[in-house]
């Protein structure tokens, strides 16, 4: 299959079942609300050593936020429930309740089948005594006594079945190419819900295969897709490719993560091969480790 | 299937013990069956067709027409489907209620939305004394639902009260939010003598000032703007109140109380 003069390879992207919830911060203005979601989401790249995987999904209109502020909407994702709400609770504690004019609501209802985690349920013992609990419209609100006023934050949000590590790699000519057209999907793939590209500005740039030469080490650079290596080791790229970035892709559903991947792969295709644009990959374990397989011939067609 | 309407024949001398006509104890019922469900009257023990005209067979919409304060304990324990009473009821209107809604086009008598769980109550007139409380000599008041009084209630509005909301249209009696636990109760005109007397937890919400003044056992936390009343207000919207059109407030006085207890409640004053 090629589109544009890329080559999209017949591989898949092998993807992991997560647990996943939105998290909604508001505040006086944007700019605050986008101070403590940042710090909410930062340092949350991957699993591997961040406990979880986070970003920002978009921004949020005041009309569109439970207190009529503005408000951004974060997604994070973690391997379990508990890692989940362990995560979400520190973060919650450090990132949002510090923050000043914050308030933290659910962005997910309850599910049926899935427990729901706290948000405030347990920042609350950081009023001392002097929390008040709020009952509205069914939900239980935390309101903690803070110096600039009141922090306000929803007792529990909704968690889901979700799904962790789509991906695909943008193989170009060279370095600044392959940046190009990952800046090109990524700005397509964030007008899309229920997803986020929890790497740095949504791209990674080393991208790790399973196993080392270390007995330590779980992981290790992919090196059949390092291009200094091209000579060294069982290389996958041809002699024209100088660069390989990738964008991985959680979502809360397999079909919101197949749109992205789609959309992403459409806006580094546009640039096409006149841009140095050469193949579009996917990275896997052989398919035995994670039970979702993405083949981006089947999303592409 | 249509509403089920029990008109009452004559005004009874002694107090009714409706708490067997809701949809719960009605469900699956005959129109025959239905009148022969006997009702404690006074000292002695009446069919509902002895006293009530029935038209209708569905006691999920069930309808008092003709209604005096004289009826007692409609919509007991009711965990669905919806009441209406035309004219006053009697004493205990809704206690235990666990779900559905009752609407009284009238007045109420005293411990309307007694013990009360869950569910809507709306009354189109005054309530008496002891709104959302707990019966006497027990701990736990209304524990959730939304009680709407369009006109003015009695005395010990919320006495006892741990959870919910009562909405006042009117004017609220005296003692108000007296003993309450927790929960809300909001007020568009003036309140009585000694509101929230040992009030422990609980938000006292008053559109205006106490012209008497805050009592001595409360004391004045500052001006403030608070993030949970601009939710509160529009859980409102969806109300059949003038909450509902009410223009949202954040900015309120705070005094806390009542210190003489645990001191855990507030009274909130728009400003």
């Amino acid at each position: 299959m090629i589109i544009n003069g890329v080559t999209i390879d017949d591989t898949f992207a092998e993807a992991f079942p997560m647990r996943g919830t939105r998290v909604i911060i508001t505040a006086q203005n944007l700019e605050w609300a986008m101070n403590s979601a940042q710090a909410f989401t930062g340092f949350a790249t991957s699993v591997i050593a961040c406990g979880c995987e986070a970003a920002i999904e978009r921004t949020l209109e005041p009309h569109e936020t439970p207190d009529g502020r503005p408000g951004v909407a974060c997604l994070i994702f973690a391997m379990g429930g508990k890692g989940l709400a362990k995560q979400v609770e520190t973060r919650a504690g450090q990132c949002v309740l510090t923050s000043p004019t914050s308030a933290l609501f659910s962005g997910l209802a309850m599910d049926q089948e899935e427990k729901e985690i706290p948000l405030g349920k347990n920042l609350r013992f950081f009023g001392d005594g002097y929390q008040i609990s709020k009952m509205i419209d069914g939900k239980r609100y935390w309101r903690i006594p803070v110096m600039d006023g009141e922090f306000l934050a929803e007792e529990n949000t909704g968690m889901r079945a979700s799904v962790g590590g789509g991906n695909f790699l943008i193989l170009a000519e060279s370095q600044p190419q392959a940046l190009a057209a990952c800046e090109a999907a990524i700005r397509e793939m964030r007008k899309l819900p229920n997803v986020i590209m929890p790497f740095p500005g949504g791209v990674v740039r080393s991208g790790s295969k399973v196993g080392s030469k270390y007995k330590a080490l779980n992981a290790s650079t992919n090196d059949a897709f390092c291009p200094t290596l091209k000579g060294q080791t069982k290389t996958e790229l041809s002699p024209e490719v100088e660069s390989v970035m990738e964008i991985v892709i959680d979502g809360l559903t397999e079909d919101d993560i197949k749109k992205a991947m789609r959309a992403g792969i459409q806006a580094a295709c546009e640039l096409g091969a006149e841009n140095g644009i050469r193949r579009i990959s996917a990275g896997n374990y052989g398919g035995k480790l994670g039970p979702f397989h993405f083949h981006l011939q089947e999303i592409m067609a | 299937m249509s509403e089920l309407i029990l008109t009452l024949k004559t005004a009874p001398a002694q107090r009714v013990d409706c708490s067997p006509l809701t949809v719960d104890k009605l469900e699956g019922k005959s129109v025959k069956d239905i009148a022969a469900v006997s009702l404690v009257v006074g000292n002695q023990k009446l069919r509902v067709d002895e006293l009530f005209d029935i038209s209708g067979d569905d006691p999920a919409l069930l309808r008092f027409d003709n209604a005096t304060d004289k009826l007692d304990h409609i919509g007991h324990g009711m965990t669905t489907g919806t009441i209406t009473v035309n004219g006053n009821a009697g004493a205990y209107l809704g206690q235990f209620m666990m779900g559905g809604e009752i609407i009284v086009n009238g007045n109420t008598g005293i411990y309307t939305a007694c013990e009360m769980k869950k569910g809507l109550i709306k009354v189109n007139g005054n309530a008496g004394d002891f709104v959302g409380a707990a019966r006497i000599g027990y701990k736990n008041g209304m524990t959730g639902g939304t009680v709407i009084i369009t006109g003015d209630t009695g005395a010990r509005t919320g006495d006892h009260m741990r959870r919910g909301m009562i909405l006042i249209e009117g004017n609220a009696g005296d003692y108000c939010g007296a003993r309450m636990v927790s929960g809300t109760i909001a007020v568009l005109g003036q309140v009585g003598a000694h509101l929230g007397y040992a009030m422990k937890r609980g938000t006292l919400l008053l559109q205006q000032a106490p012209t008497q003044g805050i009592s001595a056992n409360f004391n004045d936390c500052g001006s403030h703007t608070l993030a949970f009343l601009p939710l509160m207000f529009a859980s409102f919207k969806k109300l059949d109140s003038k909450f509902a059109n009410l223009e949202p407030f954040s900015r309120v006085q705070r005094y806390a109380g009542d210190l003489s207890g645990i001191g855990m409640g507030e009274i909130l004053i728009k400003i």
